[in-house]
């Protein structure tokens, strides 16, 4: 078809849009949804609660790390559905990871065996409150970071499983609270890491580009 | 400035006024950036073919109005414009490299049935019925293939479009079809 017909198809079937909320504001609002979803997660698991006797400062740094890894990893997700905006907030958001990741690290006591920490089966509850959990909050991410456009599958779909890992994370250590150790460290930076990883490969499926290839628009269609 | 419109930036006012519906304003947008979208596609993808380069504006200006929401009137155009151009170009590149994967690249062929050499061993066919019997009796893929292109002497691009085969495919297609009506018509002279 030619490119003027298809000019004149395109402002035929032109409607009004509202420009999206800037990547901030977006971020916001899904931070506070997942908030709300959280904290009710978090009550109705509070059955299986367990000691919290051991939990220290370390503990409450590391979820403070990581609700601001959430906050920047979701903001930069929905920065990256904007074409043309800097990417600067990637790395804050990397760097942010990085500092959850250490304070893991710093508040842990390091004498252990990887065996021990591998056979820590009580870890799976975190891991299914993390991944199941954390679903339906991926799943209204995508629906919000499918409005914009899809320039950059790989990198929204990392920032988001990050978001949605970190902060599904928070609510598995205040549903379970423990002491952070290296078994924490493994199991809940394995399983974001793991989250992210398959985010970034499967990205383009996701948010692959969904033209509007409809026949009014591509062959003229039914006008009027 | 108290609107939050970048100064001088006349293609932003005028996406401005095409996401609240100016339709006006919507077709002086694409008009005006269009020539650009193509000149910079012509810069990056020098080998291109025309049909190719207008492929690709043709994907750059579906995607600029699927995703005109994301435009952000505060924020200059042109950036905003660039980054869709760089991503459409890539993902061209990037199918363009999976279908030169799967196609079967094979020699033109003289198969047109305006071409003397086409007509060398066929044309001599008296009985017009005999050679409306063999494309009948074709695969229907290959059945295809030879009306389209050679009865409604489609191009390979809209014979393709309208089959919904790829151009190498169709290519294939046409070659068997002329080699396998050769052998029929070959055996019925015999």
């Amino acid at each position: 078809m030619n490119t003027n017909d298809l000019i004149e198809n395109l402002v035929r079937g032109l409607k009004p849009v509202a420009p999206l909320w800037r990547p901030g504001r977006r971020a916001v609002a899904w931070s506070v949804c997942a908030a709300f979803y959280l904290g009710i997660l978090v009550v109705a698991m509070s059955a299986v609660r367990a000691d919290a006797d051991g939990v220290g400062m370390g503990f409450w740094v590391s979820q403070i790390a990581a609700v601001v890894t959430g906050l920047l990893a979701s903001r930069a997700a929905f920065t990256s559905v904007v074409p043309g905006l800097p990417k600067h907030s990637r790395v804050w958001a990397g760097l942010a990871a990085l500092v959850w990741l250490g304070t893991l690290v710093a508040s842990s006591p390091w004498e252990f065996d990887w065996a021990t920490v591998l056979a820590a089966s009580h870890e799976w509850l975190c891991v299914g409150f993390i991944v199941i959990g954390g679903a339906p909050l991926m799943l209204v991410l995508a629906v919000m970071l499918r409005r914009g456009a899809p320039v950059n599958p790989g990198a929204t779909a990392a920032f988001a499983a990050l978001a949605v890992g970190v902060l599904a994370n928070v609510g598995a250590c205040l549903s379970l609270p423990h002491a952070n150790s290296a078994i924490t460290f493994a199991w809940h930076g394995g399983v974001v890491l793991a989250l992210v990883s398959v985010a970034a490969l499967a990205g383009r499926l996701v948010f692959g580009w969904n033209l509007a290839r409809s026949p009014s628009i591509v062959d003229g269609g039914p006008r009027g | 400035m108290t609107d939050g419109t970048p100064p001088n930036d006349s293609l932003g006012e005028l996406m401005r006024a095409a996401q609240q519906g100016d339709g006006a304003s919507y077709r002086e947008l694409l008009r005006t950036i269009t020539p650009r979208i193509r000149q910079i596609i012509r810069r990056q993808r020098g080998f291109a073919g025309i049909a190719e380069v207008e492929d690709l504006v043709q994907d750059v200006l579906l995607s600029v109005h699927t995703v005109r929401a994301t435009y952000d009137p505060a924020r200059p155009f042109v950036p905003w414009l660039l980054a869709i151009v760089r991503n459409r170009l890539v993902d061209g590149a990037r199918r363009y490299a999976r279908i030169s994967r799967r196609e079967i690249h094979v020699d033109e062929e003289e198969v047109t049935f305006s071409e003397p050499e086409a007509n060398d061993d066929i044309g001599d066919v008296e009985d017009a019925a005999a050679l409306r019997e063999a494309v009948r009796a074709l695969p229907e893929g290959q059945r295809q293939a030879i009306e389209l292109l050679k009865l409604k002497e489609l191009s390979l691009k809209e014979a393709a479009e309208v089959s919904g085969a790829s151009v190498g495919a169709l290519k294939v297609a046409t070659h068997r079809a002329m080699a396998t009506l050769r052998r029929t018509l070959g055996k019925r002279r015999e």
